[in-house]
């Protein structure tokens, strides 16, 4: 395959950047998306350019370390699909594609296509835990857990962090990330503890990192790699609503 | 006390819940404001009776108007508040962005809800201050207890006879119904309900609300345009000559 990409370089965070569009040819089709940037680098680098930066790690689209928007969609057009996942049969021939970073002003461009999303961890931070006594494990099976909430947690645990519901967000809302932390441990009995507190304090610390506001529209849980529903949001919205009202 | 109005005017998801309150609220209003434009239907008695009764409830009609007004104050506030800070979260833009699931509506509220607010303004200008089409204003009525009242009747057939205004109108309320289809769904996601025994049907109702409070809104321009609703000189008349027809009958 012959591909012609727009490129976001940018040196530097404080640098400008500027759209930057490359020919590669050659690329198969089995290539992952990753594995096609990895072969525009390697001819970078032999004609003494700077190669391109992107965030990437497990490749197997478990991390969240993957992003990158791919012609106007996170992750690019296949749905519940990481970047790493996604392969080079879904481009045709001759195809421009244009690759920038995530856009929030909370995801600050450290160089490229690489961004600083330690916003994420700033809330994790804040309530992303259960606070338990050291000391022997419990028995596995002394709390019991119905399957249904047992199921909706992990569903909301798959979330990998990734920022895709940022990037797709007209407002760069974190709303989908916050309330995926939220429900997986809000179903759980070890969460309800915390269970108000957290939603309080995660809501807080994601509208001090600059986060826009939830309006709804549901790109995120279109966009999300794992599918995480925008159920959870509501359910955000109904714990944060009794932690203000009825909180003591 | 002081965390919690701290965090009801500081916190994305309290300026969310303001902003779907006073939304219902306005949908509250919007409905009887409807309600009161059907009986159009009922013909110049009804509708202008209806007129003054309102003004009848004399402190009470001001209070009702000033609950409107906060509903308007607090949906307005809520907007500028989280415009700026979603306008803030996103300083530099896509090159090329594509929306995968928002619809159109949902991306657009902000013009759609102003445009519906600059319309507020001039039909009130209109209707309530008498500004625009003055001629038509201060029309009189003999209710059929003997009052003499504003003819609220004809001064809207008269301001939908302009085709300038019923364009005006009309453009308006579809705009209208794309932030109700967006609005109302999404008030209720806001307040935290959301469940698959339910979703479909929240889903639905925004779209079918708006589309049904705008079919109604419309019916009246319509109603002008196509000549079902006449001026009431027109239907004395009409009455008149069918009268002629019956007498003309029975002498056969």
């Amino acid at each position: 395959m012959k591909l012609t990409l727009d490129i976001w370089r940018q040196k530097s965070a404080n640098a400008e950047g500027k759209m930057v569009s490359y020919e590669v040819d050659d690329i198969s089709p089995d290539m992952s998306f990753l594995e096609m940037l990895d072969v525009l680098n390697e001819r970078l680098l032999e004609k003494g350019e700077d190669s391109v930066a992107f965030d990437h790690d497990c490749r197997e689209g478990i991390c969240g370390m993957c992003s990158l928007m791919i012609n106007g969609m996170p992750h690019g057009p296949e749905r519940a699909t990481t970047t790493c996942q996604l392969h080079m049969r879904k481009f045709h021939d001759g195809q421009r594609i244009t690759i920038e970073p995530w856009r929030a002003s909370s995801f600050p461009v450290v160089k490229d296509l690489a961004v600083d999303r330690s916003a994420f961890d700033r809330i994790v931070q804040k309530g992303g835990f259960i606070s338990a006594n050291t000391g022997n494990a419990p028995d596995a099976n002394a709390i019991p857990i119905p399957k249904k909430d047992a199921d909706i947690a992990m569903d909301a645990a798959a979330c990998i962090g990734c920022g895709a519901c940022v990037a797709v967000c007209k407002n760069s809302s974190a709303m989908l990330f916050v309330a995926a932390k939220a429900s997986h441990f809000g179903h759980l009995p070890q969460g309800q503890p915390e269970r108000y507190e957290r939603v309080i304090k995660m809501v807080e610390q994601a509208d001090a990192e600059g986060f826009g506001s939830c309006s709804n529209t549901y790109d995120c849980e279109a966009a999300c790699p794992k599918e995480i529903s925008v159920r959870h949001i509501a359910r955000l919205n109904r714990d944060y609503l009794r932690a203000s009202l009825f909180g003591e | 006390m002081v965390t919690f109005l701290a965090r009801l005017f500081r916190s994305s998801v309290m300026i969310k819940i303001i902003m779907a309150v006073s939304g219902l609220g306005i949908i509250g209003f919007l409905l009887a404001h409807l309600t009161g434009n059907l009986l159009m239907f009922g013909g110049p008695e009804k509708i202008n009776a209806y007129g003054q009764s309102l003004r009848d409830l004399g402190p009470v009609l001001w209070l009702l108007r000033g609950g409107i007004l906060l509903f308007f104050i607090a949906h307005i506030w809520s907007a500028i508040m989280l415009g700026k800070r979603n306008r803030a979260a996103r300083p530099i833009g896509y090159a090329m962005k594509k929306p995968i699931k928002a619809t159109v509506f949902s991306r657009t509220m902000m013009l759609s809800g102003l445009t519906v607010f600059a319309f507020v303004a001039f039909h009130l200008a209109h209707y309530t201050f008498g500004k625009i089409q003055p001629e038509f204003f201060n029309r009189e009525y003999t209710l059929h207890d003997g009052r003499v009242t504003h003819n609220v009747y004809e001064m809207v057939v008269y301001g939908f006879e302009n085709p300038a205004y019923t364009l005006l109108y009309v453009l308006c309320m579809t705009l209208l119904g794309f932030h109700l289809s967006h609005a109302l769904t999404s008030a209720m996601q806001t307040f935290g309900l959301n469940n698959p025994k339910y979703s479909k049907f929240l889903r639905r109702l925004g779209p079918s609300f708006a589309v049904i409070i705008v079919a109604a809104y419309l019916s009246i321009p319509v109603s002008v345009i196509t000549g079902i609703l006449k001026h009431k000189a027109d239907i004395e008349h009409t009455a008149l000559s069918n009268e002629g027809g019956i007498i003309k009958e029975m002498k056969q």
